[in-house]
């Protein structure tokens, strides 16, 4: 049969086989052993534990539960409402420091969470109630924050940068540099929406707010420190020749829980338990799918199915901006159902060839392909940080945070426009920092 | 009928070459044979490559034979310091009962060898030259091979495990001070960009590693016979190819790394001895007591002249 | 969708003993695997100061944290499950009446269940021929890869089992279908 006709056939059936409600990495899985079955025979079967293992093993994976722990032990203390009451008090002068607030605390809390629902959480669950305490509109609160939690994925460390890094080959900590300023674009494009919309909603007295004493600034600057420390340590850790960016990871996790227990008193066991619970969870969860899709895309590689499309895509000819738009479109689409690292794995060694061939820098890519994949996470049906907003302020409807969404995929839309005008957004501090790639 | 044939390397590595001079033979041969070919790790892991290929699941593939050294530590063998003295050395070892006694070993596993072939590596330091055992004292190195890290070790550097693409930014920041690999590694992470000396292989060089292309031996005799010599000749056409390219590898690494700017060194026939009197107190001496049959496959090496 | 709400929502055991027992197993396998995450933090650690401040040999530490990282991976399993932790796409169950979402979660836990018997079966094949051949890994540490192997055909056991519990509790109503709750 034709590769590309099964290749065809083999989506189709993922589709389906993903809509019955089977979970993401058993369906994967599946559909893998339906087509290796038919067309390889049951003796490829044989193979499926030693791949399904052999994905795993890659140190910088590892970096994964890391990272998620570094998020989700500091979500679980008073950190994330200190930092964004600290932004608060000090950016009050600013029309709607609030949402404003709310929006730079999720970037910063970026800078150490690898995930995005940790980052939602530990800054929503605070920052949701305030903001509507003082009459934000629903939308706006519960949007600002599912937007700001995606960053956590683009602002490094991040881990949808480190399986984009495995799956091409590429330099993670050259990944992570490149999320930088992309990420910092990004949240003013979403501050600038979100004071827009406040100013629109016709209530303008939420645009002054309250005002603070110098006691009261200096006061809760001490409560930031630790923070600062995390990240200074992580940084310095990953650039200064003290371990390489998979290791920092652990340095980075070990910082966390050292600090959340000496620091914010987290002695109990029970609430340690929590955090390594909720850890435990979503890093399983994403090595599985990272397992499945590496089981998927043997099957996809020995029906010769990758390497037919894409010659396939070589073959038309098309200008190269049309080729990033279809691939930009495509990602959408596999971002709205699927989860970042299962989309990034799939896709990666389908698309990095004909980008390169295109003209396309693959670390440039990589950003455009990361917000592409946090505009998955805050749209139906398979939107993370939706759910995990639902989860933490269930008096607002699903309806009215995906409403409230919306606005912000749209800024993340003109992102990835300027991005393509602009590559430089991404390209200029990796090289800055580690010298021009050739 | 089809053969799947799987390796690691991209499409314009000398090993890819190889693998795509017997497709193309034997297409030529026009015996109803068809060999695909699934580069760049499309298929399998490197290391994962020899498992299928002793189980029928892969017909064919090119790797480091000493990838599967924890199945038949017999192979760690076909990457001991010092062993291989230079190309024309290697294609004799290629040729002898030492390789026969290996291939037996590979018949167990229901593996064969269809093409011979060694490739050269050296060293780079980040800071400073490494031609001799003196020079890597308290350094953070990072071995290609097992052997290799025993003797570095031995030799007083500290050995770091990572994988081959990190050696590139753990150089660059510093978390290694030199590394050990093959010339073509070397040119295809950009090392040249890091590091401030390259010691290549040269008259004499340490690091030889054996990257035979191999294949299933009961997929080969359940081909028809006409089958069998059109894969046989292909094979014969490509060793002579892979030996050639295997000297100019090495100089075409030096050329690299000369117009990156790097300073070239070179290993004087007494490091060479240096590093072996090392290599016979570790690695040698370890290889040896792991390995039932380990002096006599020693031996059978050292005679080749 | 189920499982990504930051309260630990788990499966329903009621007073079905099997369930019970199920549940107790699959809690554990979820402390093995946590403690496994953090053992490889720890030693990831020892590794840095050991080749940054005492600029020593580094030989089985990556080695180990990698083998260590896809047991908690396997072992894991069965806890995720238990915590409905596994992303789906509940789009459709969703869509469906009370009685279609019923046969439509028999359906998909069924073909999961034979998903994870396949893997169970060559996982515990794979296993038991590195444990005959005596197959190490290719380095210094040449550890014996059926101990790092045997997380498969565990992790997948014990999947196999809180899988298995599942489909009871669906089945005898003690739990929701892909544990929506009626709306
Ligand atoms: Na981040
Ligand atoms: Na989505």
């Amino acid at each position: 049969m034709d590769p590309l006709i099964l290749g065809a056939i083999v989506a189709i059936s993922t589709i389906l086989i993903l809509f019955s409600g089977v979970s993401v990495a058993i369906g994967l899985l599946l559909v893998s052993t339906l087509f290796l079955l038919i067309f390889d025979g049951v003796r490829s079967l044989e193979l499926l534990p030693e791949i399904l293992f052999g994905k795993l093993d890659n140190f910088a994976l590892l970096s994964i539960p890391m990272f998620i722990i570094m998020g989700s032990s500091i979500a679980s203390t008073r950190a994330g409402a200190d930092l964004y009451e600290a932004l608060e008090r000090w950016l009050t002068r600013l029309p709607g420091g609030l949402v404003i607030s709310n929006l730079g605390a999720c970037a910063l809390f970026a800078a150490m969470s690898g995930s995005s629902p940790a980052t939602c959480a530990a800054i929503g669950k605070m920052g949701i109630p305030e903001m509507r305490k003082r009459g934000y509109p629903d939308g706006v609160a519960a949007g600002s924050i599912a937007a700001g939690g995606t960053l956590g994925i683009l602002i490094p460390p991040s881990v949808t940068m480190i399986v984009y890094g495995i799956a091409t080959e590429s330099s993670i900590g050259r990944l992570f540099l490149a999320g930088v300023i992309p990420g910092f674009m990004l949240v003013l494009l979403f501050m600038i929406w979100s004071l827009y919309s406040t100013w629109a909603s016709g209530n303008k007295s939420l645009l002054s707010t309250r005002s603070y004493s110098w006691k009261e600034k200096f006061e809760i600057l001490p409560r930031v420190v630790p923070f600062l420390l995390i990240i200074l340590g992580v940084l310095y850790a990953m650039y200064g020749g003290v371990a390489t960016p998979s290791e920092t990871a652990a340095v980075g996790a070990l910082m966390c829980l050292v600090i959340a227990m000496v620091i914010y008193k987290l002695w109990n066991p029970k609430d340690l338990w929590v955090v390594l619970r909720d850890s435990t969870r979503e890093s399983v969860m994403i090595l599985f799918i990272i397992a499945a899709a590496g089981v998927f895309s043997y099957m996809l590689s020995s029906l010769f199915i990758t390497q037919s499309i894409a010659e396939w895509i070589g073959t038309l000819d098309v200008n190269r901006w049309v080729l990033m738009a279809a691939v930009n479109v495509f990602l959408l689409i596999a971002g709205f159902f699927l989860p970042p690292v299962a989309v990034i794995l799939m896709a990666a060694p389908i698309l990095l060839p004909i980008i390169t061939a295109a003209g396309f820098d693959p670390i440039w890519f990589a950003v455009v392909l990361t917000i592409n994949m946090e505009i998955g996470l805050i749209s139906p049906p398979v939107g993370l940080n939706l759910y995990v907003i639902n989860g933490i302020a269930p008096e607002i409807s699903l309806k009215t945070i995906l409403m409230g969404s919306l606005p912000y995929v749209g800024c993340m839309v003109l992102a990835i426009i300027l991005l393509c005008l602009f590559p430089g957004i991404a390209t200029w501090l990796p090289d800055a920092v580690m010298g021009v790639a050739r | 009928k089809e053969l799947r044939l799987s390796h690691q390397w991209s499409n314009k590595d000398v090993r890819h070459k190889v693998a795509e001079i017997v497709a193309n033979e034997v297409a030529a041969a026009d015996v109803d044979l068809d060999i695909k070919i699934f580069g760049s790790k499309s298929l399998f892991k490197p290391r994962e490559q020899y498992r299928p290929l002793s189980r029928g699941q892969l017909d064919m593939t090119v790797l480091p034979l000493s990838y599967a050294g924890g199945q038949q530590p017999a192979f760690n063998l076909t990457l001991m310091p010092g062993l291989v003295k230079n190309h024309d050395h290697a294609a004799r070892l290629s040729d002898s009962p030492f390789m026969d006694a290996l291939e037996e070993k590979m018949a167990e596993d229901d593996v064969m060898v269809l093409v011979h072939g060694y490739l050269a590596g050296g060293f780079v330091g980040k800071d400073k030259c490494i031609t001799k055992p003196e020079d890597v004292k308290g350094l953070q190195t990072r071995a290609a091979g097992k052997a290799f890290e025993q003797m570095l070790a031995g030799a007083g550097a500290s050995i770091a495990s990572m994988a081959s693409s990190e050696i590139y930014n753990a150089m660059q920041t510093g978390v290694l001070n030199a590394a050990n690999t093959s010339s073509s590694s070397f040119v295809s992470y950009r090392i040249y960009e890091q590091v401030k000396c390259y010691t290549p292989a040269g008259d004499v060089a340490l690091w030889f590693m054996y990257q035979p292309l191999l294949m299933n031996k009961s997929t080969f005799e359940d081909l028809n016979e006409a089958q069998q010599k059109a894969l046989l000749d292909a094979s014969a056409k490509a060793e002579a190819y892979y030996l050639e390219e295997a000297k100019k590898q090495d100089a075409a690494s030096v050329k690299v790394f000369a117009d990156a700017g790097v300073e070239i060194a070179e290993m004087s026939p007494e490091d060479f001895e240096a590093w072996r009197a090392i290599a016979q107190e570790t690695s040698y001496k370890k290889f040896v007591t792991e390995v039932p049959d380990g002096q006599a496959l020693l031996d059978m090496a050292l005679a080749v002249e | 969708m189920a499982g990504h709400t930051p309260s630990a929502a788990t499966s329903h055991v009621g007073n079905n003993a099997f369930l019970r027992v199920v549940a107790a197993l699959s809690t554990l396998s979820g402390w093995c695997s946590a403690a496994m995450i953090v053992a490889a933090v720890v030693i990831t650690c020892q590794m840095i100061v050991v080749r940054f401040v005492l600029n020593g040999s580094t030989v089985w530490q990556t080695e180990a944290v990698i083998y260590l990282a896809i047991s908690a991976t396997l072992i894991g399993l069965p806890y995720v499950q238990r915590l409905r932790g596994h992303v789906n796409v509940d789009l459709v169950p969703l869509a469906l009446p009370k009685k279609a979402r019923f046969v439509l979660c028999i359906c998909t836990l069924s073909l999961t269940i034979a998903m994870v018997c396949v893997m169970l079966w060559y996982g515990f094949e794979f296993w038991h021929l590195a444990f005959e051949r005596n197959w190490k890994s290719d380095t210094i540490w040449g550890v014996r890869l059926w101990i790092p192997y045997l997380a498969l055909p565990v992790g997948f056991a014990l999947f196999l089992l809180q899988l298995i519990a599942d489909l009871v509790a669906v089945i005898l109503k003690i739990d929701q279908p892909f544990g929506l709750e009626d709306n």
